[in-house]
């Protein structure tokens, strides 16, 4: 299946959440990626063609990506 | 008519002070229910007039709903009851109308630069901006222009701030003061600074600009480049050359083409388009 | 909350000065008519995107005067000396070919800063890199083009000077 430019960036940023959840101690590692997963699953449902939406919520995931993986961060629920 | 109106207003004003006065007792989180009330039963009886009925057009767009498009809902006032600024109306709007409407304010007098917004098309502060008392048109309110929104009135200024700080908003200077004492500067030293210091980084002026729309990412915008004119022209500051040269290429100061948006729509009446061709002139040659 | 209290003695403080309320009020309905943009854009501007966290400083490019002060100031200069040679033929009241060379490769540098800044303005490298190099090279063979022709046009046939003066008494 060919990507959308845009459905390309989210599947970069899906990864790049995965990719930080390593940098978490061990035994909290399944938090965050269950709650990258969720995060992620909110959404699902957005048309792919709705541009505006899922840039917005692009640029929140970049936030919230920023804010998370700080290195204070060692938990989530 | 501003006769009328004002006279008005004074009976309301004399009218509503023995409100005040019998709401002091009452606890402070019930008060400014109370008060506004107790205004308007005061307004019917002592001054009589007929509503001067207003509509506002706001923008609302909840991120909480991302699939759904933005849209602008109308809010209906009587402008007997509400306060002459924009900001006033807004805040009246938030406590009795729609409490889901959000906007940011603080100061309500001109002086935080939080309340900046597009009011009938002009980038302006809502605590700063008149209702017009004359005409009845209704009054479109939108978010600062080209910015992301975050929610209904509030922009995303992040791109600004980070700008802001990259021109180093701060005295640089190695040499201490002659005298061990704080740094002096003469009368008239001083006196280039005015016109600049007051500028409160509202961002009404870098989101007017056509030339920021554009090129936000590298253009510094109006307000920046006010900001960096303001730390040029200070004499106790010695990086006057480092500053000039982070100005030094084709993006940061030169996307500036004098459209002067930014003089026409500044709230604080400053000149950023006067202090970027100051710019220009000190580093031509 | 309060804005009773609060509105009432703003009216107060602004009744003293109605003329002043008028003007602004003035002012800003001409300004509205000046801003309304049309709904439909023609070009619009393409995604802000954000390099680094919220906390960094926004990145500082590289000094480089060419593209900066000097070619500011140059531009100044060549806008500047075109007033002179445009009014030059007229005041003398003769043709010179030298000047008319002059007044030629005047307009061509002149007309290429100006579209480059356009291109500057609206391709950004920092969003379109390609289409940007694509532009810059469109015009620059655009003006070596225009170039040649003016030099054809000087050598051989009448001038650019003496073609404007037969066009406006024609």
């Amino acid at each position: 299946m060919r990507l959308s430019g845009l459905q390309k960036e989210v599947l970069a940023l899906y990864r790049q959440c995965i990719r930080e959840c390593r940098k978490k101690p061990e035994a909290n590692r399944k938090h965050f990626q269950a709650f990258a997963r969720s995060e992620f699953d909110k959404n699902i449902k957005i048309d792919k063609r709705d541009f505006a939406a899922v840039e917005f919520l692009l640029r929140k995931g970049r936030r919230q990506l920023d804010m998370y993986s700080s290195p204070g961060v060692k938990d989530i629920k | 008519m501003a006769a009328l109106r004002s006279s008005a207003s004074l009976l309301l004003g004399a009218a509503s002070r023995p409100a005040l006065r019998a709401s002091a007792a009452v606890p402070a989180a019930v008060r400014g229910m109370a008060q506004v009330s107790d205004g308007q039963q005061q307004n019917m009886t002592a001054s009589g007039d007929k509503p001067k009925l207003k509509t506002f057009q706001i923008y609302r767009w909840n991120p909480d709903t991302p699939t759904e498009k933005p849209k602008m809902q109308s809010y209906t006032l009587d402008l007997n009851k509400t306060g002459p600024m924009v900001l006033d109306a807004l805040i009246r709007i938030k406590n009795e109308l729609d409490p889901t409407l959000t906007f940011r304010r603080s100061c309500r007098e001109g002086i935080c630069g939080s309340c900046a917004m597009n009011i009938n098309g002009t980038n302006t502060l809502a605590c700063l901006c008149r209702i017009p008392p004359e005409d009845t048109a209704e009054m479109k309110i939108y978010p600062l222009p080209h910015t992301y929104v975050v929610k209904d009135l509030v922009p995303d200024l992040t791109q600004f701030y980070k700008q802001y700080k990259s021109i180093k908003p701060y005295l640089q200077r190695d040499t201490p003061a002659p005298d061990g004492k704080e740094y002096r500067q003469s009368r008239a030293d001083r006196k280039k600074l005015d016109g600049l210091y007051e500028c409160i980084l509202c961002a009404c002026c870098s989101t007017s600009c056509p030339s920021y729309w554009w090129n936000s990412e590298e253009y510094l915008g109006p307000a920046i480049l006010l900001q960096s004119y303001r730390w040029l022209v200070d004499s106790r500051d010695e990086k006057t050359a480092q500053r000039k040269d982070a100005l030094n290429n084709s993006m940061s100061l030169y996307r500036c083409h004098t459209i002067l948006n930014c003089t026409r729509t500044c709230p604080k009446g400053l000149n950023p388009g006067l202090a970027i061709a100051q710019i220009k002139k000190e580093m031509a040659f | 909350m309060a804005s009773i209290a609060r509105s009432s003695l703003l009216r107060q403080v602004a009744s003293a000065r109605p003329g002043f309320q008028q003007g602004v009020i003035a002012n800003a309905t001409r300004a509205t008519a000046f801003h309304t943009t049309a709904r439909r854009d023609l070009l619009p501007p393409l995604p802000q995107r954000v390099e680094g966290t919220v906390n960094d400083a926004a990145p500082i490019p590289e000094p480089s005067p060419s593209h900066g002060s000097y070619h500011w100031t140059f531009d100044r200069l060549v806008a500047g000396s075109l007033v002179p040679l445009t009014v030059a033929p007229f005041a003398a009241g003769s043709l010179n070919p030298t000047l008319d060379a002059i007044l030629c490769a005047t307009i061509l540098i002149h007309s290429h800063t100006g579209f480059q800044n356009i291109i500057i303005d609206y391709i950004p490298q920092y969003r379109t890199p390609r289409a940007r190099k694509f532009f810059m090279w469109g015009l620059n063979a655009a003006t070596a083009v225009v170039g040649l022709a003016l030099y054809e046009f000087e050598t051989t046939d009448v001038g650019i000077t003496e073609t404007i003066k037969r066009i406006w008494k024609a």
